[in-house]
């Protein structure tokens, strides 16, 4: 399979920390009109807020993949959200894993402390590995004669 | 509270497997302090057992609903309006809470969702610990408000075994011994002379041996007509 970073075949969904950097209206609007319906950002006050239903749903009605993207280690505004996303996206990925789905179909992105990638970047990042992954199963079901579930990989490193 | 776990998703599939239609019924209670069958889990549970569905070809529907307390009749009763659009009930309640359902709706089939545990105290967030049998001849008074029957792994009324070191238990070092923390409490209220009565084999007829217990409060009972 082809990876393409333009994100045309796939559709992920991006939550992410208004307050990581470089994760302003501007930058959001920029990867809308660069990604279009491939990739949906969800702002979030904090990382902490998401659910694992989130994810899920997200992943069940229309993402090939959902990722979330938090604050680096220690810079979070209310101390321990992004180590909460954290736990969250694991119970996630092993929820889905027990169904058959991969989990890297799900992930989470703590922003480096040294060095803060924008939004743009990150979603560059993620797009592109999805691309690898290929389509979810789930939005489009293999024939009932193969074998209807995936095999997980070892996660990667979006940084 | 009543403490539970979601049994494997693998189980759950294979006992709703020959349904087309199904129900899930959380419980706003007691499994949603312990994040098992909440609102949100229940969420989580048919959003997964959807999308396994859809992996297979398959188009179930699976519908949610969370009630405030599933093991009260009356929280449970609107359910009557939609019940039966189901071909299954796949209750994410404890054990009382399955089978207020299955008595009150007894056309229609319903499966458990979750392993019941036991009565606990929520210790810390996402750690919850057994604290009482539900004996049915409370002793707390004359252990200082420590149950030894459920914290002492040899179920003592008689003092330690004298097996612990460092205030843990010996059969579970992770575990604090219960006698050391009935002596240290009773200590504190000058109420060791509680410990000097010898307190006889416990009366296990007030908790099984006679079938399901019953509670009957005439006060609390609705007016016969």
């Amino acid at each position: 399979m082809t990876a393409t970073l333009t994100g045309d075949e796939f559709t992920v969904a991006l939550f992410y920390c208004q307050n990581t950097p470089g994760s302003g209206e501007h930058e959001r609007r920029s990867l809308e009109k660069r990604f279009r319906a491939s990739l949906r950002l969800y702002p979030l006050p904090c990382g902490g807020r998401l659910e694992p239903r989130h994810l899920l749903r997200a992943l069940e009605e229309f993402a090939d993949a959902a990722f979330v993207l938090t604050c680096p280690a220690g810079e979070c505004r209310y101390f321990e959200g992004n180590l909460r996303t954290e736990k969250r996206v694991q119970h996630v990925r092993n929820i889905i894993e027990s169904i058959g789905l991969k989990p890297e179909r799900v992930g989470s992105v703590m922003n480096s402390k040294e060095d803060p990638k924008p939004l743009v970047v990150i979603a560059q990042g993620i797009m592109a590995e999805i691309a690898r992954l290929g389509h979810s199963p789930v939005l489009h079901p293999r024939p009932p004669w193969t074998d209807t579930k995936e095999k997980g990989e070892m996660p990667c490193d979006y940084r | 509270m009543i403490t539970a776990e979601q049994k494997p998703i693998e189980e759950i599939r294979r006992m709703i497997e020959p349904y087309t239609s199904v129900l899930l019924i959380g419980c706003g209670s007691c499994v949603a302090e312990c994040a098992a069958g909440g609102e949100k889990e229940t969420a989580i549970l048919a959003s997964a057992l959807r999308m396994a569905a859809k992996m297979e070809g398959k188009t179930p529907v699976i519908h949610e609903k969370t009630v405030e307390r599933q093991c009260v009749k009356d929280f449970i009763l609107p359910l009557a309006e939609s019940i039966d659009d189901y071909e299954v009930v796949l209750s994410l309640g404890c054990g009382a809470g399955v089978q207020a359902v299955a008595e009150l709706f007894p056309q229609i089939p319903i499966v458990p969702a979750l392993n019941t545990g036991f009565i606990g105290e929520t210790r810390d967030q996402g750690y919850w610990v057994e604290t009482c049998t539900g004996c049915g001849d409370c002793m707390l008074y004359w252990f200082g408000g420590v149950c030894p029957l459920t914290r002492c792994a040899k179920q003592l009324l008689n003092g330690p075994c004298g097996g612990s070191r460092d205030g843990k238990c010996e059969v579970n070092p992770e575990v604090p011994c219960a006698w050391q923390l009935i002596f240290e409490r009773l200590s504190a209220f000058n109420a060791l002379d509680r410990l000097e009565d010898i307190y006889p084999p416990k009366d296990w007829s007030q908790k099984q041996g006679l079938g399901p217990r019953k509670i009957i409060r005439e006060d609390q009972q609705r007016q016969e007509t």
